[in-house]
């Protein structure tokens, strides 16, 4: 009985240890994958940040207001966030590349779709920065033509128009990601919706005798006279 | 070569016909066959008056009109073929227009005429805005003698004006082209013009048309490309200046002509602008400057509400351009009552070059740099025109000038603006 | 002996003018005579012209250079004699040259014997001969012509203590054509030249024959009666003989000499010559053909005549004040050039001696509506001399070639009527006929070409004028047309080579063939017919549909 005991120890000890042998290179394998993925991916990060410097992107978040939002979540800077994001993204799939030479059974297939999600979660944060960045130009631009224009509570308009962009670009963003884009899709048709129609509102009951002056002005030709306190510049 | 691009084929025949010129006069349009008849008239009769032996044309650089602009101009020309029995020409004046490609906009059209004066060969080249319907025919002669006779490069008008009128150039761009370029020209952005042919290859030669501040600015360009190039300048008189109907009104539409090619023009000659520059005068023909005493009517209410209500408003954007001290001072002002409002023109030098600065470094987007300083300028014009409300036009030059002093003694600080890193 | 009868010969004329003094001295005696001007007639054949027009030969006093006639029945004793005359026109009708003559019909001299007589007494039957007033203060309206030299009209005679009216110089007295007298024996003059052969006269100063109170004296209807008297006569026992007018006027009150083809057959155009020295100068078509424009319609048999230069000054009367300045400023900027209102210069010197420019406005001579009259010496391109008084600087002796005195003369230098040029650039040993007769590419060899070539189509002499109006105005381009005849003239008058686009889609189909070397040029097709021009070139194409 001994016998047969020690023969299937023997057995099955050989077996572990032709196991461990077996996976062992396998796993220094992937040390050696994740060490390097490592390296590439601080690479990766430090050139990226060198570049964002380079190319003044501080400024240019600045623009989009994004770095006064990280600011106010007291995070770092853009430049230093979308380079530990670069680290990081790149690092993780190195791990995962690693980990999929341990032929884990399953774990190739999530793998697989981590690495098909990349692109779109790229593309959907393009879209949002870019998004914040037209948001801000266009709430800019819309504060100075009404506050030159004399139209009444310049802000609100910038506000709205920088809201509605938001809104929009993060819709869009979403629908990339194809996280709930029917939710945030019914979510940017309400608030759009409850916008103009409160404008609606707002013109037809309050803008009503703004509206009257205008249409006055625009075809009695008054126009002329409110304009003659204008002195010609040039 | 830029003129591959700028001359079509047809407007080429056209200027081959013409052949070589002594005098050309240019007149830019986009829809005006309301005034320009009556300019053309007066452009016609003034080169037969006064220069009836030179060989001369007459172009007119069109944006694309719709209302018989171009067939106006050329019905002008005096050829053998349409013998007119009232006036009596040794030669024959020709009359050409052509419509350019791209936008309207005045750049283009001088550009047009710069490159066809310069194939021409024109020794002399005036312009004549269409609206300009105070013209006289003397006006050609007025700007053309001072090229033709004495070989001045660039001809700048000095017009009889209302007391409250061209409130911008007296008080942004003549005190700041004046400080910068250290060169008096009181008309920075003129209408009605002249140069010599030498002016006009040199400037038609120059890349820098494809940029949007020389298309959209360019008497201002042409001005500072004048002075910076070191060609001769004089001022002549030339009387009243029509209050036009379509004078631009929109003053952010004129501030972006003006004040924003000033501030580009800034960039490309910085070298030339922060050396110490000897103060050139600029000769005058006739009166210096004639001020109409008759004042006009304005809003005195409406310009402090707007000056008041855009610092309000505009404060994040003021904030980027401007430094905190300039800002804390600015809204002081702004918030001080209506019959109280002091827009000194120390700070008034100091808000423009700020803005000078951050248009330099593109702190936001140029254009809205530009916008930003409207409601800023209705302040100064409020001060302004409060100063001045009953002086007489002596006692209003002088405080043109001290703003101009005050212009001048800032000029260290726009350097330390600029190179600054705010 | 008369030339076949061609009615409309002047037509077709290529007129010489010539002064018999200035042309050819036979007997040394230092003045060109009739004579002289018989041997040359070969020179003149050959030159190709087909009339020569004379200046006054007539006895007189010569105090207005022939104009002051004495005598109208002889000639003048240092030209010779009558039988002179007789042999040099029988020579000149032998080689088909016709002759035309001075007639100066409004004034006599004040030695002529009508006028001694008329003077002699107040009952004198001649009395009544010449334009006589107790007052100087009648006709008032009438301008004074020589303002230089004459202050009224008017002179006062000391012998019958009366005032004696004149147009011109004071002894000058005008003859009366109220007068029937007068009027006869002025026909009976012309007759005299006429039965001798003469083939027409130009009739000198005609708008002044009758005075009239109230008005300025010229142009008045009593002169056109006069003239259409003289035309009937002259048609009806003359035919195929001319009347040339000389009346320096705008062409539109030039157009009633014409009447209905009733009075003058040909009249010189004034104001079109200096307008194409201005035009070249310019380098502008417009003052050409905008006079041309304002020139009227007239009869059929009737024509224009056309010169560059004559024996007078280049005159301004017939120009703006801003043109007259022009033409001062750019062609006598020395004032002792400029006489009168005009300037005293020859063709040569004017174009400063440029064989582009002389060949450039002989071309329009020859191919503008008209008959072309060259003055002799500019065939060859003369000089003037301006140190000489008044005209006399155009008028010296003829450089036939580089010998003793030119070889117009075997006189002593001394003794010539004229000194004769002598500078290095015009002077006769430079510019003479027998050396550029040498030479094909002379200027003399070029004109016989270009006479040549004129002659050769009648629609040169005849035809009508449609002037194209190409877009480059340094260009001046027109189609004459006769009959089935029409060439394409173009002219560039510009110092500089130039394109030109013409609208010849009236002409399509046609071929151009060059006159001066019979070339053939492409086709006219739809599309703007493309030449271009050397510096003052010129092109006379012939249009044939082949």
């Amino acid at each position: 009985m001994w016998e047969r005991f020690f023969s299937e120890m023997t057995k099955e000890t050989l077996e572990i240890l032709r196991s461990v042998a077996q996976f062992l290179p396998r796993l220094m394998i992937t040390l050696i994958i994740v060490l390097i993925g490592w390296v590439i991916a601080y690479v990766l990060r430090y050139l990226l940040r060198s570049i964002l410097r380079l190319a003044k992107f501080d400024r240019l978040s600045e623009d989009a207001g994004a770095s006064q939002f990280l600011k106010k979540a007291a995070l770092p800077s853009t430049t230093e966030l979308l380079s530990r994001f670069v680290f990081w993204v790149a690092w993780i799939g190195f791990i995962l590349i690693g980990v999929s030479v341990l032929g884990i059974v399953g774990l190739q297939e999530h793998i697989g779709r981590f690495f098909g999600f990349l692109p779109r979660l790229f593309a959907a944060l393009f879209v949002f920065f870019f998004g914040l960045l037209a948001a801000s130009f266009f709430s800019r631009a819309a504060l100075l033509a009404s506050v030159n224009a004399d139209l009444p509570s310049p802000r609100l308009i910038a506000a709205t128009v920088r809201t509605v962009i938001v809104i929009f670009s993060v819709s869009v963003g979403f629908e990339e990601l194809g996280i709930g884009e029917h939710t945030i899709l019914v979510a940017f048709t309400i608030v759009f919706g409850a916008l103009m129609l409160g404008l609606a509102l707002a013109f037809g009951l309050g803008g009503r005798d703004l509206a009257r002056r205008y249409l006055e002005r625009r075809f009695m030709h008054e126009h002329k006279e409110e304009r003659e306190d204008e002195l010609s510049p040039l | 070569m830029p003129e591959e691009t700028i001359l079509n084929d047809d407007f080429l025949r056209e200027l081959m016909n013409v052949g070589e010129v002594d005098l050309l006069v240019g007149v830019p349009t986009y829809n005006d066959a309301r005034t320009v008849g009556q300019v053309v008239q007066a452009i016609r009769s003034g080169l037969l008056k006064y220069f009836p032996r030179q060989r001369a044309a007459i172009i007119n650089a069109d944006g694309g009109s719709k209302d018989n602009t171009q067939e106006l101009v050329r019905a002008a020309s005096i050829s053998d073929m349409h013998h007119a029995d009232n006036l009596y020409a040794l030669r024959t004046l020709h009359c050409i227009s052509t419509r350019y490609t791209g936008t309207p906009s005045s750049g283009t059209a001088l550009h047009t005429i710069m490159a066809a004066s310069d194939l021409l060969r024109a020794n002399a080249c005036a312009v004549i805005s269409p609206d300009s319907t105070s013209i006289t025919p003397e006006w050609i002669q007025t700007l053309l003698q001072p090229v033709v006779n004495d070989v001045n490069d660039w001809v700048t008008p000095v017009y009889r004006r209302h007391k409250f009128e061209g409130l911008l150039i007296r008080n942004l761009l003549y005190p700041m082209n004046r400080a910068v370029y250290s060169s008096r020209v009181r008309e920075p952005y003129p209408t009605d013009f002249a140069f010599s042919g030498r002016f006009a290859s040199h400037v038609a030669g120059l890349d820098t048309w494809s940029e949007e501040a020389a298309r959209v600015g360019a008497e201002m360009y042409l001005t500072i490309a004048a002075i910076t190039g070191k060609f001769r300048i004089v001022q002549t008189y030339l009387g009243p200046k029509s209050r036009g109907e379509g004078a631009p009104a929109d003053l952010v539409a004129a501030m972006r002509r003006s004040v924003g090619t000033l501030f580009w023009s800034l960039d490309s000659t910085f070298n030339i602008w922060s050396a110490d520059l000897d103060p050139e005068p600029v000769v005058t023909i006739g009166p210096e400057h004639e001020l109409d005493p008759e004042p006009l009517r304005f809003n005195r209410k409406r310009l402090h509400d707007m000056f008041a209500r855009g610092v309000g408003e505009l404060e994040p954007v003021l904030r980027s351009i401007l430094s905190h001290s300039t800002l804390c001072q600015v809204q002081q002002v702004a918030s001080s009552p209506e019959g109280e409002l002091g827009y000194t023109d120390e700070l008034w030098a100091h808000t423009v070059y700020e803005f000078a600065a951050a248009y330099h470094k593109s702190v936001i987007s140029r254009d809205h740099i530009v916008q930003a300083l409207a409601p800023l300028y209705r302040g100064r014009t409020y001060t302004f025109l409060a100063e001045n409300r009953d002086n007489s036009p002596e006692a209003l030059e002088s405080n043109v000038e001290a703003l101009c002093l005050a212009f001048e003694r800032s000029k260290p600080y726009l350097l330390e603006m600029w190179n600054g890193r705010k | 002996m008369p030339l076949p009868q061609d009615a409309l010969w002047y037509k077709d004329a290529v007129v010489y003018q010539v002064h018999v003094r200035a042309f050819y001295d036979s007997n040394a005696d230092g003045r060109g005579d009739f004579r002289g001007l018989a041997q040359k007639l070969d020179y003149l054949q050959d030159l190709g012209i087909n009339t020569i027009w004379l200046m006054p030969f007539f006895p007189s006093p010569l105090r207005d250079d022939g104009y002051d006639i004495a005598d109208y029945h002889s000639v003048h004793p240092s030209y010779g004699v009558l039988e002179d005359f007789k042999a040099f026109l029988d020579g000149a009708h032998q080689r088909g040259i016709r002759v035309i003559i001075e007639m100066v019909l409004n004034h006599t001299s004040d030695q002529h014997p009508w006028f001694q007589e008329s003077r002699s007494s107040h009952d004198n039957p001649k009395r009544d001969w010449y334009v006589w007033s107790d007052t100087d203060t009648r006709y008032r309206g009438t301008r004074i012509i020589f303002l230089d030299t004459e202050l009224s009209n008017w002179a006062w005679d000391p012998v019958s203590k009366q005032y004696y009216w004149h147009r011109f110089f004071s002894h000058q007295p005008d003859l009366n054509y109220d007068n029937p007298a007068v009027r006869e024996t002025m026909w009976g003059v012309m007759k005299f030249w006429l039965d001798m052969g003469v083939d027409g006269f130009r009739l000198d100063a005609v708008p002044y024959l009758v005075e009239r109170e109230g008005t300025n004296c010229e142009n008045l209807p009593e002169t056109h009666v006069i003239i259409q008297d003289f035309r009937r006569r002259l048609d009806e026992e003359y035919p195929g003989r001319m009347l040339l007018a000389e009346a320096n006027q705008w062409p539109a009150d030039l157009r009633p000499y014409f009447g209905g083809g009733n009075e003058f057959h040909m009249a010189f155009h004034f104001p079109l010559m200096p307008r194409m020295f201005m035009g070249l100068k310019l380098e502008d078509r417009k003052p050409i053909t905008e006079i041309l424009q304002q020139t009227p319609a007239i009869p059929e048999n009737c024509q224009w005549c056309l010169f560059l230069r004559n024996h007078d000054e280049l005159t301004l009367e017939m120009v703006t004040d801003i043109e007259r300045d022009y033409m001062y400023d750019e062609y006598a900027k020395d004032r002792s050039m400029r006489l009168n209102l005009g300037i005293r210069r020859r063709l040569a010197p004017l174009l400063d001696n440029d064989r582009r420019r002389i060949e450039l406005m002989n071309g329009m001579l020859m191919s503008l509506p008209g008959t072309p009259i060259v003055y002799y010496g500019d065939e060859i391109g003369m000089g003037d001399n301006v140190n000489l008084g008044d005209r006399n600087g155009v008028r010296t002796p003829m450089q036939w070639d580089g010998g003793w005195n030119g070889g117009f003369s075997t006189a002593d230098p001394e003794s010539l009527y004229s000194p004769l040029m002598l500078n290095p650039v015009y002077g006769y040993q430079a510019v003479n006929v027998q050396s550029q007769k040498r030479f094909d590419h002379s200027l003399l060899s070029w004109m016989k070409r270009l006479i040549r070539i004129r002659k050769s189509l009648a629609v040169f002499g005849r035809g009508s004028i449609e002037f194209l109006y190409p877009a480059n105005h340094r260009v001046l381009a027109y189609v004459r047309q006769y009959g089935k005849d029409a060439i394409l003239v173009v002219n560039n008058l510009s110092s500089s080579a130039q394109a030109v686009e013409l609208d010849l889609r009236h002409y399509k189909g046609n071929i151009l063939i060059e006159m001066f070397g019979r070339n053939i040029f492409p086709r006219i097709g739809d599309l703007p017919y493309l030449l271009t021009l050397g510096p003052y070139q010129f092109y006379w194409f012939r249009l044939r549909k082949i």
